[in-house]
């Protein structure tokens, strides 16, 4: 055992000493060529660049030093070699120690030519050794553009090796696409199969336009590879766009639920459509704005938890907002739902113009939090980003907890007694007129919570509220008054048709259509979609 | 009806019209100090008392609140604006400048004729009668009523105010249309010219009155006001209510593009802010504040409201909302039928005990 052990360390010593020796060699060789002519000028500069791809650590470190002091004219070649000026004095280019200039010296000039084959293969260093991540990107944005005629290795080794993600999946493209660019079929075949892992546009820019390479006409294996590679890509992406649309069009109905379910609530109740309900959206943003800031000066550890912070209080805050507006103005305009109509929007008013007075009327800046940013890749051009699926995890507890309210609370019993038959629920004493003003602070308490998870995806200013108002009335005209499933359903259509036809003619044509729509079928059913069975009115 | 709507105070408001119409008639002839300023300010606020009436006609009488009478004031604008954009560019060949914008050379096909202002009037009847006609049929057939109709008619306005945002529909785009300079041979910015306007705008209001009265008055105007009141009673009795509603609807409709036919010479601008349901709801305001179901109610808010508005707007323009929605609140809680309340008090004794009742309303 202990034989073989001596065995092999003799074998490494002898290796390392080798290395070393020919380590030396090749650099005063190297040395030589510097201080050569323009064309072993430019022989030197193609092997620093196979340095950076398989050189020791050592010796791109040393090749580094080179390439930069040969770009800023801080090498002087003599007689015996090459010195280079740095911080602590001259050294000897090849050995690193310190020597003073022989007799005779001259710095050599780079040509034009030659001048870029030194930054390249400064730049090669660079991506591989350089500790600053933001160099080495700016490395490789130099070497993007000539990526096929850099060695192979030189990627793999640096993607190997890289530690920051983003630069990381930068680098891979790169090397993907030099090797698809590079002279061997099999190289190439290979990586079609990498790129067509990830099937996205880009992939699809990277491989299509390959049917006019000549390898494509002249070697079937390759014509196979590159057909394959397409059609797994264009299945993807269509895959992608598919559910690109879905959850897109999910997330739009979760916001369209968001705003319409308090308008649901109140007008299923009292018959009062509530102008003012998209400023209390607009209030509920800027009760998430307030305990951000307050967040910020009092427990800034907290800071990226504001929106969950922020619940209680915005629902508290608009829902006493409600109520007091139900007892000062709307309780007097019983049995006149036109003027009570026109009554909220002069609250509307009141408030966007309160609150341009008191804010200004810039957006307001959110700290957007670690859980909303980012998203998961899935398939195709579909990412699975974080702010939207909070949108619609946040709609889907908000349903969740308004139903449960609605069907298994006293409260919940009450109002949609009231809703059904108010007459009758009053004289089998229900109190109508305080389930009138708690209902209405539970619609208005809603729409703040809207304005919560809206905060971090729209831009939030005194007009926010205008935005939503007329898609949420829609919603709640088409699901029809008083029930939660007919908001459901009206907000997941509403929000599917507007995303489906938007990219085919655009937001307005998908807003006219949607309308056009909902006078069509309010042709069938006058009361919407789930209206409670009952005499009509 | 009888206690304001009686035939005394109307007269009294369409002579004072008459006399204001006539006035300004005078002004052009032989000049005595009046401002083009003063008569643009009031040829403007004839206009909008115009299109509060064409609304009173619906809501008032009929009981149906459309919050989106702005789309037929806008059609009659932007059919007046093409019009005078096509005229003024076949007098001075002057180029319009959202077709420099869009780069465009001639005007899109559907300009063709708007040179004639007879076609022009014409064609701003029938889009109105078209749009009135199928969306009224549509929406009263499925007895589609009150807050219901109020948000549809508000959608649609809203939508209409979308398309005319886009720069690409030949319609001015963002930036409306503006730059009117010849009208009917005359340069638009002439005193006289101006002065004219105003007066036709005042003699257009009291014709609007005294029609609105004489079809109120007629037995037609009864039937309205049953059909306000029970319309299933007088469905019941065997009335087309339908057919009554779509033919009130028509006319209120044509009513406001008729005012908004008067409204964009004079300010000389048309752009699709017209068409925001900001406006739309700010006509059915005018009436209430002015008192829903009366005419003189109607024409008193609008020149009210627009009166302090215009004031406002010089002297203190942040103030002007809140005043605004105080008055609405204060329409909506103290005086249910308006500013006609004020008049009861004063005719009325003792004004305790007299209650005030409000102009009923559909549901």
């Amino acid at each position: 055992m202990r034989r073989h052990c001596i065995a092999a360390v003799c074998v490494i010593a002898a290796f390392a000493s080798t290395h070393l020796w020919a380590a030396g060699a090749e650099r005063a060789d190297l040395i030589g060529k510097v201080c050569g002519d323009a064309t072993a000028m430019g022989e030197a500069g193609r092997s620093l660049t196979r340095i950076a791809a398989d050189g020791s650590p050592d010796d791109r470190g040393w090749a580094a030093l080179i390439a930069r002091a040969l770009i800023d004219r801080k090498l002087s070649c003599d007689a015996t070699g090459a010195v280079m000026a740095s911080a602590v004095g001259s050294l000897d280019a090849s050995t690193g120690l310190q020597r003073n200039i022989g007799e005779g010296s001259r710095s050599p000039l780079l040509s034009l030519k030659n001048r870029a084959l030194f930054e390249t293969a400064e730049a090669a260093l660079a991506l591989r050794s350089a500790p600053d991540p933001a160099r080495r990107s700016a490395a490789l944005r130099t070497l993007e553009r000539q990526a096929s005629n850099l060695p192979e290795q030189l990627f793999d080794a640096a993607v190997r090796e890289e530690a920051d993600p983003g630069l990381k999946t930068q680098l891979s493209a790169v090397a993907q696409a030099a090797a698809l660019n590079s002279q061997d079929p099999a190289k190439r075949i290979a990586a079609l199969g990498r790129i067509a892992a990830t099937p996205d546009r880009r992939a699809l820019t990277l491989v299509r336009p390959l049917v006019n390479d000549p390898a494509y006409a002249a070697n079937p294996d390759f014509k196979r590879a590159v057909d394959a590679a397409t059609a797994r890509i264009d299945r993807g992406i269509a895959v992608g766009d598919v559910l690109a649309t879905l959850y897109n069009g999910l997330s739009f109905a979760s916001i369209l639920f968001m705003a319409a379910i308090g308008l649901a609530v109140i007008f299923g109740l009292m018959g009062v459509i509530n102008l003012a309900q998209g400023e209390l959206i607009m209030l509920g943003a800027y009760v998430t704005w307030l305990v951000q800031e307050s967040l910020r000066h009092l427990a800034p550890g907290l800071l990226d938890w504001y929106l969950i912070i922020a619940i209680p209080f915005v629902f508290l805050i608009t829902a006493a907002i409600g109520i007091g507006l139900e007892t000062v103005l709307l309780r007097h305009l019983y049995r006149r739902p036109l003027m009570s109509l026109l009554a909220t929007w002069a609250v509307s008013l009141f408030l966007i113009n309160l609150v341009r007075v008191s804010f200004g009327t810039q957006n307001l800046q959110f700290v957007t939090p670690f859980y909303v940013t980012g998203g998961v890749p899935v398939i195709g051009d579909f990412i699975f980003t974080w702010n939207r699926m909070f949108a619609i995890a946040f709609a889907t507890v908000t349903l969740a907890l308004t139903w449960a309210l609605m069907q298994m609370t006293p409260l919940g019993l009450n109002i949609r007694a009231v809703t059904q038959n108010r007459t009758m629920a009053g004289c089998i004493g229900i109190p109508v007129r305080r389930v009138d003003m708690l209902a209405f602070g539970l619609g208005s308490g809603l729409a703040g919570l809207a304005g919560l998870a809206l905060a971090p995806i729209y831009s939030v200013n005194p007009q926010m509220g205008q935005n939503f108002i007329i898609d949420s009335f829609m919603v709640v005209v088409l699901g029809g008054v008083g029930t939660i499933a007919g908001t459901i359903v009206a907000a997941l259509g509403i929000g599917q048709v507007n995303v489906l036809i938007e990219p085919l003619w655009g937001a307005v044509a998908a807003k006219v259509i949607v309308l056009l729509m909902i006078i069509g079928f309010l042709q069938f059913r006058p009361e919407g979609l789930f209206a409670i069975k009952g005499r009509r009115k | 009806m009888k206690s304001l709507g009686s035939a005394r105070p109307f007269l009294i408001l369409l002579a004072v019209v008459l006399a204001v119409a006539l006035l300004l008639g005078i002004s052009i002839a032989i000049p005595f100090g009046l401002s083009a300023y003063l008569a643009n300010a009031i040829g403007q606020l004839a206009t909008f008392a115009v299109l509060a009436l064409s609304l009173d006609l619906i809501w008032g009488y009929l009981g149906i609140l459309s919050l989106g009478h702005g789309l037929f004031f806008g059609i009659g604008g932007y059919v007046v604006a093409m019009h005078l954009l096509k005229h003024s560019y076949e007098v001075t060949g002057k180029v319009p400048d959202f077709m420099q914008f869009m780069g465009w050379k001639e005007f899109p096909f559907y300009w063709a004729g708007f040179g004639y202002s007879s076609y022009a009037i014409v064609v701003a009847a029938v889009v109105t009668l078209l749009i009135a006609g199928v969306f009224g049929y549509v929406s009263f057939r499925s007895r589609v009523g009150g807050v219901y109709f109020a948000i549809i008619t508000q959608a649609l306005v809203y939508v209409a105010m979308l398309l005319m945002f886009r720069n690409d529909t030949g319609f001015g785009g963002n930036n409306g249309m503006t730059g009117f300079t010849v009208m009917f041979g005359w340069p638009i910015g002439l005193h006289g010219v101006v002065i004219a306007m105003a007066a036709i705008s005042v003699l257009m209001l009291g014709l609007t009155l005294l029609g609105c009265r004489l079809l109120l008055e007629s037995r037609f105007g009864v039937l309205m006001i049953a059909t306000r009141d029970d319309e299933v009673r007088l469905r019941t009795l065997g009335y087309d209510t339908l057919l009554l509603k779509l033919v009130i609807w028509c006319l209120s409709a044509l009513i406001a593009a008729l005012a908004g036919m008067l409204y964009v010479p004079q300010v000389g601008i048309i752009n699709p802010r017209l068409l925001s349901p900001d406006l739309s709801l700010e006509i059915a305001v005018w009436v209430a504040i002015g008192g829903r179901g009366h005419l003189i109610g109607a024409v008193i808010g609008a020149v009210l409201v627009n009166a302090v508005k215009f004031w406002l707007s010089a002297a203190a323009p942040e103030l002007w909302p809140f005043i605004l929605s105080g008055l609405i609140v204060l329409v909506a809680l103290v005086f249910p039928n308006g500013l006609v309340d004020l008049a009861k008090f004063k005719f009325v004794r003792p004004m305790i005990s007299k209650r005030l009742t409000e102009t009923p309303e559909l549901r």
